[in-house]
């Protein structure tokens, strides 16, 4: 486990809920900060970029919902992920938290064990987005390092096109098919085109038809 | 036949009949002065009578003398008679001239006795005889005058003047009755008395030879007089007769409508009941009524209040209308609704007390009922709503109880962990029964709202309180609409009398018709409540930033089953508004000029000094 300052979000309208949550989150060896609404939450901004984190968020608040929060979220890269709880065991709700993310719903009362292992689930995958996000971060680096042919054949070379399939379609000689192939592998630091499909993938580059 | 004897026996006799009857008729009833008067005026007129007889059959100057000279006295008492009859029998006679009157007569009567033979008659030297009714009588012969006859004259001038005075004041009440009187008596008195002196004065002064005269006119004014009382005696039978029909009249009334009757004599501390109100309260026909045994028929739950309406009736107020239970005597319970009148006399003393007492036990029952089944009714709408509520009550409940578990849990983690901050274990406690008494508060809402009271139980409120109290219980409901509710709570609100639990019923109905109407279409859902006071009346606003309600169904909404809602019963606010009125405030509906609809609930302030018990 990276020693990182692990921090959990509390988000809830219900003073005493807070406090509670505070304390069951801080008896895990976690740090806690707490909001008392969605608006407070977004205008403090409090996401650190590098730090694991994640949101303990009440689904139903006056004002902004828990609900609507998470979507504000979601528009943002590397968004902490959200653990909801309710009073109200409102199905189409929770399949609507899930949908947009969620990484589970908990119903009041809940279970000190439930809500910990969630959370301990949610600050996993945050670090993992994190670790992906850096790494997206420095693919996407790599990426602006490619010259617009190499480009092209990248496109090509995740399709699972063989060299001889790209020069035609591209309209060049394979020998520079060859020569692109190796400095694209090389620039993107992969030694294999499964690797380079993933990476692509992750970075949302789109392959040739 | 001695005519004089026979005419003049005749005459005395008519007088005492009159006299006698009239002695009784005093007897009877010591405040009909006039008719004691009255008999001292027709004595005298007898004591005349046999003084003239005497006169017209003597021979002796001496006896002669003796019987004129005694008549003056009898005449005076007459005159005291006569005026005193006018003076109560009329009303209207002016004291000062009376006492003037009488007073110069007793200084005729003294004169009379002091100088020469009598008043008119210095000295007698003869009489005569004269034929005088075919009879032989005595008459004066030769005589000399008395000067002192001008006092005489003169008292009789005041004595008239007395007379037309109080005459003309009788004749100016202008009543038919009065004017006769006035003419009759009055006129008839004053002519006579003229006469009689005129006739004296004539006989005195020797231009008439014949005997004093004096009875004879008088006899005309005690017929006149007679005339007057016996006409009283003959209404009084007449009176009589129309007393008896009108109480006939009223008995028959009472019996159909089923009332029973009283009168009770404050003076004599004597009641008295109509047959029919002995039936309703247990009672024999001869048995002796009393105040205290009546009201201990009462219920003791109404004796004190009856006790204490019948008191400031009597103290002042002078009627009443109350009701109360009986038990009778074979344990049945009656309601009787009674109304009194108190009769003061003339220095605000209570005399008489009368009344009617109706049975009402049919009514009250059904009025019970009605209330009973109002009650019911309320209890189920309250019942109803938190049905509806029950989800979010629940949550409302579960926040609490979500804290102390996770504060628990927390505090057994950090107690396994060793080494504990103890400040932070003494927050978990404190804050875990904060929550449990925060839980038991809504329960405690909930519960009372469950309660179904035999009564209304009413107390001083303080309406922000409640209203604080249920929106608590509708926190969650509102915050799941996202609904903003802006509250204006007026500091130091005036206290209310009223139930506590059907107040907060008409609160959540109200907010939740609120909540209700902006469900479709509206972005923002603003809910604004306001309390304050109003002149000396306390107003609930609550205004909904919804549709609005159109201008025909203003008032159609507090109808019993008329609702908006598909599936709702409309009972609501049927229910709320009759809850209102039964606390004497008003419940109104009206559209808000920035939109909206806004319900106005109207309380009277309460008055300190409020309960009687």
């Amino acid at each position: 486990m990276t020693p990182t300052l692990q921090t959990v979000f509390i988000v809830d309208d219900d003073a005493s809920v807070v406090r509670s949550l505070s304390r069951l989150v801080r008896s895990a060896g976690l740090e806690s900060r707490t909001f008392a609404s969605a608006e407070e939450f977004l205008l403090a901004q409090p996401q650190p970029l590098h730090q694991p984190s994640c949101l303990v968020l009440d689904l139903q608040m006056p004002g902004l919902s828990g609900l609507e929060l998470q979507q504000k979220l979601a528009s943002s890269p590397a968004s902490c992920p959200a653990i909801f709880i309710s009073g109200n065991g409102d199905i189409p709700a929770t399949v609507q938290a899930m949908k947009q993310g969620a990484v589970t719903f908990l119903t009041k009362p809940f279970d000190d064990q439930d809500l910990l292992s969630a959370i301990f689930e949610a600050l996993e995958k945050h670090r993992n987005l994190l670790a992906s996000g850096s790494q997206l971060g420095a693919i996407q680096e790599r990426m602006t390092e490619l010259t617009e042919r190499e480009r092209e054949v990248m496109a090509w070379i995740i399709t699972g096109a063989l060299n001889k399939q790209i020069a035609a379609a591209l309209g060049i000689v394979e020998k520079t098919v060859k020569v692109h192939r190796a400095r694209v592998m090389e620039k993107m630091t992969v030694s294999s085109v499964a690797e380079l499909v993933r990476h692509c993938d992750a970075a949302g580059f789109v392959a040739a038809k | 036949m001695n005519w004089v004897t026979i005419f003049w026996s005749t005459l005395s006799g008519v007088c005492l009949m009159l006299a006698l009857l009239h002695l009784l008729v005093w007897s009877r009833d010591r405040s009909s002065r006039a008719s004691l008067f009255f008999c001292v005026a027709v004595f005298s007129v007898i004591g005349m009578a046999m003084a003239e007889m005497v006169t017209m059959h003597t021979e002796s100057i001496a006896e002669f003398s003796g019987a004129i000279r005694w008549t003056h006295l009898i005449h005076g008492v007459g005159v005291v008679g006569f005026l005193g009859f006018v003076h109560f029998y009329f009303g209207t006679g002016r004291w000062g001239l009376l006492v003037l009157a009488l007073f110069i007569r007793f200084l005729a009567v003294v004169a009379n006795f002091s100088t020469g033979e009598s008043l008119h008659v210095y000295a007698i030297h003869s009489l005569q005889k004269v034929n005088f009714l075919g009879q032989q009588v005595t008459v004066l012969g030769e005589w000399a005058p008395n000067p002192w006859v001008r006092l005489g004259q003169l008292a009789m001038l005041i004595q008239v003047i007395y007379v037309v005075d109080a005459s003309t004041r009788l004749w100016r009440t202008g009543s038919y009755e009065s004017r006769r009187r006035a003419v009759i008596v009055g006129g008839g008195l004053s002519l006579f008395l003229l006469l009689a002196s005129a006739h004296a004065g004539l006989v005195a002064a020797g231009v008439l030879r014949m005997p004093f005269l004096v009875s004879l006119p008088f006899l005309g004014v005690v017929l006149a007089m007679g005339y007057e009382l016996s006409r009283d005696l003959l209404r009084a039978a007449k009176l009589s007769r129309d007393l008896r029909e009108s109480e006939q009249r009223m008995t028959l009334a009472a019996e159909a409508a089923n009332l029973g009757i009283w009168i009770r004599d404050l003076v004599r501390n004597e009641i008295w009941a109509s047959s029919k109100w002995r039936a309703l309260f247990g009672y024999g026909r001869g048995e002796k009524l009393d105040l205290e045994d009546i009201l201990q028929r009462l219920h003791p739950e109404d004796r004190e209040t009856v006790r204490q309406v019948l008191e400031k009736a009597m103290a002042g107020s002078g009627s009443y209308e109350t009701e109360y239970r009986i038990i009778l005597p074979n344990e049945k319970v009656r309601w009787i609704a009674s109304r009194g009148r108190v009769e003061f006399d003339e220095v605000g003393k209570p005399i008489l007390v009368r009344g009617v007492s109706i049975d009402i036990t049919g009514r009250k029952q059904a009025e019970l009922e009605a209330s009973r089944q109002r009650r019911e009714l309320a209890h189920l709408s309250r019942v109803s709503i938190l049905g509806e509520l029950a989800g979010s009550l629940a949550h409302e409940l579960n926040q609490p109880l979500t804290a102390m578990l996770s504060n628990a849990q927390a505090g057994q983690r950090f107690l396994a962990q060793g080494n504990p901050d103890m400040a932070e274990i003494t927050a978990i406690l404190d804050d875990i029964a904060d929550d449990a008494k925060r839980a038991g508060s809504i329960i405690h809402g909930m519960r009372a709202m469950f309660k179904k009271d035999a009564a209304v139980e009413m107390q001083p409120v303080d309406l922000n309180d409640e209203l604080t109290q249920v929106l608590k219980l509708l926190h969650s409901e509102i915050v799941g609409r996202h609904v903003h509710v802006e509250l204006h709570l007026e500091n130091a609100l005036p206290v209310v009398h009223v139930g506590r639990v059907e107040i907060q019923q008409v609160l959540m109905n109200l907010i939740l018709n609120s909540l209700d109407a902006m469900k479709a279409g509206v972005t923002q859902r603003h809910l604004k409540i306001t309390t304050g006071r109003q002149d000396d009346r306390v107003v609930v606003r609550v205004h909904d930033n919804g549709p609005g309600i159109p201008e025909e169904m203003l008032e159609r909404l507090f109808e019993p089953f008329f609702s908006t809602k598909p599936g709702g019963l409309g009972l609501g606010l049927a229910i709320s508004r009759s809850i209102m009125e039964q606390f004497g405030g008003r419940l109104q509906a009206e559209n808000h000029a920035a939109g909206g609809a806004v319900f106005s609930m109207a309380f009277p302030v309460a008055i300190r000094n409020l309960s009687e018990t």
